[in-house]
This record gives structure tokens, sequence and C-alpha cells, in this order.
């Protein structure tokens, strides 16, 4: 760590964690509510559960790519933070904003919490992902522009370096995508056709730039190739993430009153996805293998590369699993895309945003680069605890996805749904004692910050 | 021509294409979701011949023939445009340059004037499956002709900063395949879309 | 070193005569109304050779040894085949 600016990132790190496993608990109960319908009745809904492991997900990523940006645009641009206050300060009124939202979604019924946050005079509450009362809606958004400002004017007043530009670039359209979460049309194809302008240009458009720039930083640290290089793969990376996933949208649109020539261009174009997915992963091992140093952090070049591959297996082949039209006909909103959902979000945005961490919080806990062999190992069984268990929850999803269409969508005399769901629900069982596995792989993870903490660093080749 | 010895000794045999290995990258990826869209065609052609055959007699085939023209000929101009800065000619490169833009831009008006004839009959991409085809492949081959000029441009731009030599162009050759890769697209898309029946 | 001119023009400016002669020669084809299997085949191997012509000396593969001598040649052949595949079946389909 160079600047001393950087330090705040820690803040939007460790909120990001404990948000995360608010996030499991709450995948847990959901997991078991699918297959011990009564658990936690009347306390806890199924809605609700299912509104906190998402949201939580969402704001504890946007927390963790704000730390990444507060950590790696001062040292990319070689400054300080503009105003390193502003990002405490926002920090704090992010932090105490979700925390009262999902006291709200947990203490209030859903329509007690509309009511009190006056969603009638904007009404913006009630869509999947978005479920978030209008005024937390309305902070999002002010702690995104303060963010942006503060981010913006250090690079203005600094280095330019490609990296920065890209990571500003997406979180730039980060904020502004998100304003379509304000505009609620009555017409529910219009509702739809505009919530996917949040949902899936976010997946598969702007964060992907996120994604590819933290990436290109973690590996220019770690590997010491050169900048040229990695600035070039950034170009072509997000070049063919806009190029697919705009039009990709498409692939949302095939059955929702949109008309049909979408079925054409949201295959074709989303069928493409995977091609910058696939980039990143050549771009990834590319580097690794062209490395000039040893760098003694191993377990962040682990995440990195597993950042890689993930990212790739779930958004690019879950993915193009259920992408075209004839396909998806059958799979659309079935335990598939469940499947896929999880895989994609883990290996792509819950894996960089751990591999930036990784990376940084040794730094960012006073450490010269890394930390002690222990620690860096328990880190590792971690890794390999919760990734291994996200590909079993996705297998075990695959296939209950796989025979809920087949029973449920297909042939003369199609079984209904609730048949259907007794028939599977073993695959609900193994998901949920996967989930357990992934909760004791975060456990193992999360100890790894308490471990070794007065031994030295492994010696490697020197670190910069 | 003083400039084609010069030109034919640079022109050894080598390992990589000429350019930034980065852009063939990217041009293998664009080649291959044109490649799918034309594989689209063909086989949603085979459930709707008749209507298929029938529209594409709506097309305007002297349009599309002056447009290949004019693609092959700016193609044509690139090539020149690399010849010349390999024998360090900077100027000459940019003439050609020059050229090859202004033959883009004949593309774009005669394109866009057949669109404005089909807007005018009320055609649209819901009109039928052999329209929603013709208008996208074409359009979005379309955007790669505009994308490709700006490319030719930012080359011609540092070309008169003097940024090229002899030596060192490969910022030329990049802009050049690149153009090319959209010449290459419509040679097939032509034929395919306003000929074969 | 390859002799670089021939009859006075260099490679490139045949090989630019030559496409435009095989763009006359398809839109003829489609003015003068053909159509069937055979034309439409033979309209599409005319493209494809278009296609090695600029990919070969425009794009300048053909100087390239190994790997990177055959993305076009592939590109070709990849969709060419399928569009001959299905305008044959489209053909079988109607007689
Ligand atoms: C990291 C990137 C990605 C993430 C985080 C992601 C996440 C998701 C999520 C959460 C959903 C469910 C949305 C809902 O209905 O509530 C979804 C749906 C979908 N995703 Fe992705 N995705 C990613 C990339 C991709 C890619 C690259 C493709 C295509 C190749 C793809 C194809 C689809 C399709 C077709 C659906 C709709 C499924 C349905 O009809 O039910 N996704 N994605
Ligand atoms: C980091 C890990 C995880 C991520 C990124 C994640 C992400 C998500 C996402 C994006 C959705 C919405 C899916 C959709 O709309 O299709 C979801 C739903 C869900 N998740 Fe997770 N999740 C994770 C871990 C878990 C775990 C460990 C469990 C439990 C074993 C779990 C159980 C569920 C359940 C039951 C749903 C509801 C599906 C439904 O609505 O039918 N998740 N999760
Ligand atoms: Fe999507």
């Amino acid at each position: 760590m160079k600047y001393k600016s950087q330090k705040v990132a820690r803040l939007y790190f460790i909120a990001a964690l404990v948000l995360f496993v608010a996030q499991i608990l709450f995948g847990l109960i959901m997991g078991l509510q699918y297959v011990m319908g009564d658990f936690l009745f009347p306390y806890m809904p199924f809605n609700v559960a299912r509104m906190v492991h998402t949201n939580a997900l969402i704001v504890w990523l946007l927390m963790a790519f704000m730390g990444a940006a507060y950590y790696l645009v001062p040292e990319e641009a070689e400054t300080e933070l503009a105003m390193p206050w502003l990002a405490t300060l926002m920090f704090w009124i992010f932090f105490l904003a979700a925390g009262a939202t999902v006291a709200g979604y947990l203490l209030l019924s859903y329509s007690d919490l509309a009511k009190l946050t006056m969603n009638d005079m904007l009404p913006t509450m009630g869509r999947e992902f978005l479920e978030q009362p209008t005024i937390t809606k309305l902070g999002i958004v002010v702690v995104a522009l303060a963010f942006l400002l503060n981010i913006g004017l250090t690079i203005l007043k600094g280095r330019k370096t490609v990296i920065n530009l890209v990571l500003l670039m997406g979180l730039t359209g980060l904020a502004v995508f998100f304003l379509f979460s304000f505009y609620n049309p009555t017409n529910v194809v219009l509702d739809k056709y505009y919530w996917w302008w949040v949902v899936h240009l976010w997946v598969e458009g702007v964060w992907e730039l996120i994604l590819g720039a933290i990436l290109a930083f973690v590996l220019i640290k770690t590997t010491g190739v050169d900048r040229e290089v990695i600035e070039k793969w950034l170009y072509i990376i997000i070049a063919m993430t806009l190029i697919t996933g705009i039009i990709g949208t498409g692939h949302h649109y095939y059955w929702i009153g949109t008309p049909e020539y979408w079925q054409w261009w949201g295959s074709i174009f989303s069928a493409m996805e995977p091609i910058p997915f696939f980039m990143m992963t050549v771009f990834a091992f590319n580097m690794v293998n062209k490395r000039r140093r040893n760098h003694p952090n191993k377990a962040a070049m682990l995440w990195a590369l597993g950042t890689a591959v993930m990212a790739f297996l779930g958004a690019g082949v879950w993915g193009f699993l259920h992408t075209l039209a004839p396909v998806n006909y059958y799979t659309h909103g079935s335990q598939i895309t469940a499947a896929h959902g999880h895989m994609a979000f883990y290996g792509a945005y819950v894996m960089i945003s751990l591999t930036i961490i990784s990376y940084a919080m040794p730094m960012l806990m006073g450490r010269t680069a890394a930390n002690s062999n222990r620690s860096q190992v328990r880190e590792m069984w971690g890794f390999w605890l919760m990734t291994i268990s996200i590909v079993f929850i996705t297998l075990f999803l695959t296939g209950a996805g796989v025979l809920q269409a087949f029973l449920q969508r297909m042939g003369e005399n199609p079984t209904p749904f609730m048949v259907v769901q007794d028939k599977i629900a073993l695959f609900y069982w193994l998901r949920e004692i996967t989930g357990v596995v992934f909760l004791i792989g975060l456990i193992v993870y999360l100890s790894s910050f308490f471990v070794g903490r007065n031994e030295p660093e492994p010696e490697v080749a020197v670190a910069e | 021509m003083a400039e084609s010895a010069v030109v034919e000794q640079n022109d050894k045999e080598r390992r990589y294409p000429p350019g930034d290995l980065a852009i063939w990258i990217f041009i293998l990826a664009e080649l291959s979701v044109f490649a799918v869209f034309f594989a689209a065609y063909a086989f949603t052609r085979l459930n709707h011949v008749e209507l298929f055959n029938e529209y594409q007699q709506h097309l305007d085939r002297r349009s599309a023939l002056i447009n290949t023209l004019a693609l092959i000929t700016s193609s044509y101009f690139v090539v020149r445009a690399v010849a010349a800065i390999k024998a360090d000619n900077a100027k000459g490169c940019i003439r050609w340059l020059l050229a090859a833009i202004g033959m883009g831009f004949v593309f774009l008006v005669v394109k866009s004037m057949e669109y404005a004839h089909h807007f005018s009959l009320g055609v649209n991409l819901s009109t039928n499956t052999f329209y929603m085809f013709y208008l996208s492949l074409t359009f979005f081959h379309f955007m790669h002709v505009m994308m490709g000029m700006i490319i030719l441009a930012a080359v011609a731009f540092k070309a008169k900063q003097g940024a090229y030599s002899a030596t060192e162009h490969t910022g030329v050759e990049t802009g050049a395949s690149y153009w090319h890769m959209v010449d290459l697209v419509w040679l097939i898309l032509f034929p395919l879309v306003y000929v074969m029946r | 070193m390859e002799k670089q001119q021939k009859f006075g023009l260099r490679p490139c400016t045949w090989v630019y005569l030559v496409l435009v002669g095989l763009t006359f020669v398809t839109f003829f084809i489609g003015q003068m109304g053909l159509s069937g299997l055979k034309v439409a085949l033979a309209v599409l191997f005319i493209a494809l050779l278009k296609g090695q012509l600029v990919g070969d000396f425009f794009m300048g593969l053909r100087r390239v040894k190994g790997l990177w001598r055959w993305p076009v040649f592939i590109w070709l052949f990849i969709p060419g085949t399928l569009i001959t595949t299905a305008f044959y079946l489209a053909a079988r389909a109607s007689t």
C-alpha cells in the first residue's frame, strides 16, 4: 500500500464480508424451507428470506467494488484519494442504510415497510433484486454519486491508466443503469423490459468491465507482466463484452410480450457472450505463465485464476446452456436458471471481490505484501470448500432443473408443478447439505484473517 | 513504382498476421458472430423458402452492387496505404486512407438510401422473417462499417502526426486488418441475402 | 524475393480487378433472375473464392506460416458448408 487514503477500503471490505455471512445464512434458511415448508413459520416467510439473501448479495458486492476502487484507483493514479473523508462518511451512510433496510425486511411486513417509507409517492418497490424501499434506493444513488465524484477527481488529478478508465466506465455504467430502478411503468411488458436494463446490463455489461479491471490490476501486481500487454487484453475483452452483452439482453425478451425478432437477436448475440469470459480465462492463465516474479501472496493468485475459470463456467457455460430461445422455452424460470445464477454470481462477482480482498487485505492490515503461510493455507482451504460447494450446488440444481423441465413442460401429459417439486426434493436436500459445507468453507475463510497474524510472510522472490 | 521494391522485401514469411495480434483475436470473435448469423439465415430460410425468395426480389440489387464495389475498392485503397507506409511514404499513406474512408461514406449513403426506401414502405423488423434477417444482418454490418471508418480515421490522424514509418507501422496494419474484415463479411453477405435463391 | 509486378500491375491490383469482375458476375446472375440449387451454390462458391482472395492478398495471410495462415479459410469453410447444407436441404424439400 503506497497511499494512506487507500486504507478506507478496509471498512468496505469488512462490511462486505459481514453481509456475505448474512447472505449465506438466509440462503440456508430458504434451502431448508424448500424441503420443510413450515420451517420458521410464521416468523420468516420465504419471500423475505429470499429478499435478504439476494439484496445482501448485491449490496455486499457493491461494497466490495467500492472498496476495490478506493484501493486500486489511488495506486494506479499514483496519488492520494481526492476526498478520503467523503469515502469514510459514505461508508457509514451506506452501511447504516443497508442495516436499516434489512431490519425493515425482517421486522415489518413488506407492505408496512412500503407504507412507512412512503412508497406510493414514487413507487419502486416489489421487483426482484430491486425490492429496497425508495428511500434506500435514493440513498444508494447519493452514495454512488459521491463515490464517482471522489474516484473521478482522483483519476483526473493523477496518472490515467487504462485500468482506471475501464473501472470508472464500469462504475459509471453501474450507476447509470441503476437509475432504471426508479422507472416503474404500469405496463407489465415495459416494466420487465426496463427491469432487465438494471439486472442484465449490470452483470453481463458494466460489471464485466469492473471485473476485467480488477482482475487486470491484481494480475499486473502479482505477475509483473508488462502493463501494455495486459491493457491490450482489457480492450478486447471490454469491446467483446459490450458488443455481445448489450444486444444479448434479448435473451430475456423471448416470452414477455416483446417483438419476435428478439428471439433471434437474443439467441445469436447472447450465444456469443461466453467469448469475453473465455478470453478472460485465457488472459489470466497466459499472464500467470508469463509471470516475471513470484508474488508471496499465493492465495490472491489462486483467487484470480479461480475467478477466471469459474466465471467462464458459471456465466459462459451455464449461461449458454439455456440461452438459445428454443431451449429457454423449456427452461425459463426453472431450477436451471437458479443453478446458473448461483455459479455465475459466485464465479464472477463473489470471486473477484474475494480476489481483491485477498490481495489488498494484508497490506491494509499493515503487512508488506502477504499473510503468513499458515493464514494463506487456511484461506486456500476456504477457497476450495466454497468453490467446490458452489459447483455441487450448481450440479444439483441443474439436475433438479432438467427433471423439472422434462416432467413439467414436456411430453403429452405434463406433471403438475407441485407433484414435480416432490419428485425432485432429493436434489433440494443435497443442495441444502452442500450449502452447509459452503457455510463451513466461509467460516474457514473468515478464520484465516485471524490466524498466523504474528508470523512472518512466506519467503518468495521480492515483492514490490 | 519506387515503393514496391521495399514493400516486397519487408513481406517475408511470418508466423503472425499483419497488425497487432490483439485485433486478430477481436476479428475472429467478430467473424464468429457473423458466421452464426449467416448460418441462422440459411437454416431459417429452409422453412420459409417461398417467403425468402419472394422478398429477396424486393431488395435493390443495384445498390448492393455499388456497395460491394465501394467496399472492395476501399479495401484495395487500404492495401495501398499499407504499401505506402512500408515505403516510408506517410503522405501517400494518408491519402490512400482518406480515399478508403471516402468509399466507406459511399457505402453508408447508399445503404441509408436503401433503408429509407424500405422504411417509407413501412417495412420493419416485425414485417416478416426475411426482412428481420435482412435488416438485422445489414444493420449490424453497417455499424461495423462505421466502426471501421473511425479506426481508419484514427490511423490517418496518427499518420499525420508522424507516428508511422517504414520500420514502425503496426498501427496501420492493425486498422487495415479490421477494415478488410468488414469487407470480407460483406462479400458473403451480398450474395447470400441479395442473390442466392 | 517474389516478382512483384505482372504486366506492370502489382499483385494486389490484379486481385482487385478479379474481385470486381467476380462481383459483376454475381450481380448479373442476380439480374437474370437465375435460381436453383446449382446457381445458388455457384454464387456461393464465387463469394467464398472472393473471401479467400481478400484473406490471402489483402489481409496478407498468404505470407503467414502455421496456425495463423488459416483463420479466414476456416471462417469461410464453416459457414460455407452450413449454407450449402441448408440450401441443399431447401432444394430437396421443394422437389
Ligand atoms: C457473471 C455473469 C452473469 C451473472 C451474474 C448472471 C446471473 C443471472 C441470474 C441471477 C439470472 C436469473 C435472473 C432472474 O430471472 O431472476 C440469470 C438469468 C439468465 N442468464 Fe445469466 N448471468 C450471467 C451471465 C450470463 C451469460 C454470459 C449468459 C449467456 C450466455 C446468461 C444467460 C442467462 C439466461 C438465458 C437467463 C434467463 C433464464 C430464464 O429464462 O429463466 N447469463 N442470469
Ligand atoms: C456465494 C454464494 C451464493 C450466491 C452468489 C447466491 C446467489 C443467489 C441468487 C443470485 C439467487 C437468485 C436466483 C434466481 O433468481 O434465479 C439466489 C437464490 C437462492 N439461493 Fe443463493 N446464493 C449463494 C449461496 C447460497 C447457498 C449456500 C444457498 C443454500 C443452500 C442458497 C440458496 C438459495 C435459494 C434457496 C434461493 C432461492 C431460489 C428460488 O427463488 O427458488 N444460496 N441465490
Ligand atoms: Fe442476461
